[in-house]
């Protein structure tokens, strides 16, 4: 269905943004826990998107040169989740049973301040998504009122 | 005859498609907001609308049809008309993340396209009723 292709960009807009938004939540109620399955704490999660244009082989570039019309994938994908490499939170808490032996309890790398603003940021482009969505809509149902 | 008949309505048409095409692109823009290093396209049409119809350039006289076109091609076929997707590398982005799609412009860019598009759509409407209305005889 080559003609609602636009339709298949906004979705993948939308599905990009709500597992960000999953992956936010996971972020945020993990904030506390210091202990996972590699017994490390547990580490803030990122997630990467990715044109789907991208990484197309080559002679799609001459043959879509030659016609000078967009490809048949349009829209986003999320490439890959990544865990945040910056240093755990040290916090001095001699009693808990994950403190080391100068009483420190490493602390996730999480910060609830940028995974609000993120999901803010997450929500709003869902919200944009939701408007093209809509927008692709309604013009193709005026185009079935051509000749009425 | 019937050609003739439905000339005014091919160039509506090819107009309805460049608008449906900015529309994908600006899906596709839209999608594409938070990707890191995604440059943003656009659709060019207007201009070569503009250009074709304000032509009156100089033209090549041609004496044997594999001669290559000079100047003003002129072909007067709306159908040839280019439609063009084009990426928008300049360099206005002030994100770090080198992305440069700014949302509040793509929304304002997908209403008006929007309206552009029921604009077309009742030009081609109206155009087929007046037919409709000499076939009728005006009755």
């Amino acid at each position: 269905m080559s003609f609602l292709k636009s339709l298949d960009a906004a979705a993948s807009g939308l599905s990009a943004q709500r597992l960000r938004m999953d992956v936010i939540s996971q972020n945020i109620s993990n904030i506390n826990t210091t202990r996972t399955e590699n017994g490390q704490p547990y580490r803030r999660k990122i997630v990467l998107f990715e044109d789907r244009n991208q990484n197309k082989p080559f002679y799609k570039y001459l043959s879509e040169n030659a016609k000078s019309k967009i490809s048949d994938t349009q829209g986003v994908r999320v490439s890959r989740i990544v865990e945040d490499p910056s240093p755990f939170k040290r916090v001095y808490e001699p009693g808990h049973p994950d403190a080391d032996e100068d009483g420190y309890v490493n602390m996730p790398n999480v910060d609830l301040v940028t995974e609000m603003i993120n999901m803010i940021s997450a929500s709003r482009a869902y919200e944009a998504n939701v408007t093209s969505v809509n927008t692709i809509k309604s013009m193709a149902l005026k185009a079935l009122e051509i000749g009425k | 005859m019937l050609t003739k008949l439905f000339s005014n309505l091919s160039i509506t048409e090819k107009a309805l498609d460049a608008s449906w095409l900015r529309n994908e692109v600006i899906a596709d823009n839209i999608s594409n907001v938070d990707t890191p290093g995604y440059k943003r396209k656009e659709v060019k049409f207007e201009e070569f609308l503009q250009k074709s119809m304000s032509d009156s350039g100089i033209k090549g006289f041609k004496t044997d049809a594999r001669h290559f076109d000079i100047g003003n091609t002129d072909s007067k076929n709306v159908k040839d008309l280019p439609i063009k997707v084009v990426v928008d590398n300049s360099n206005s982005s002030v994100r770090l993340d080198g992305n440069n799609v700014d949302i509040e412009n793509e929304m304002a860019t997908m209403a008006k396209n929007y309206i552009k598009y029921n604009v077309l759509i009742q030009n081609i409407n109206s155009g087929f009723s007046m037919i409709k209305s000499v076939i009728n005889e005006g009755r």
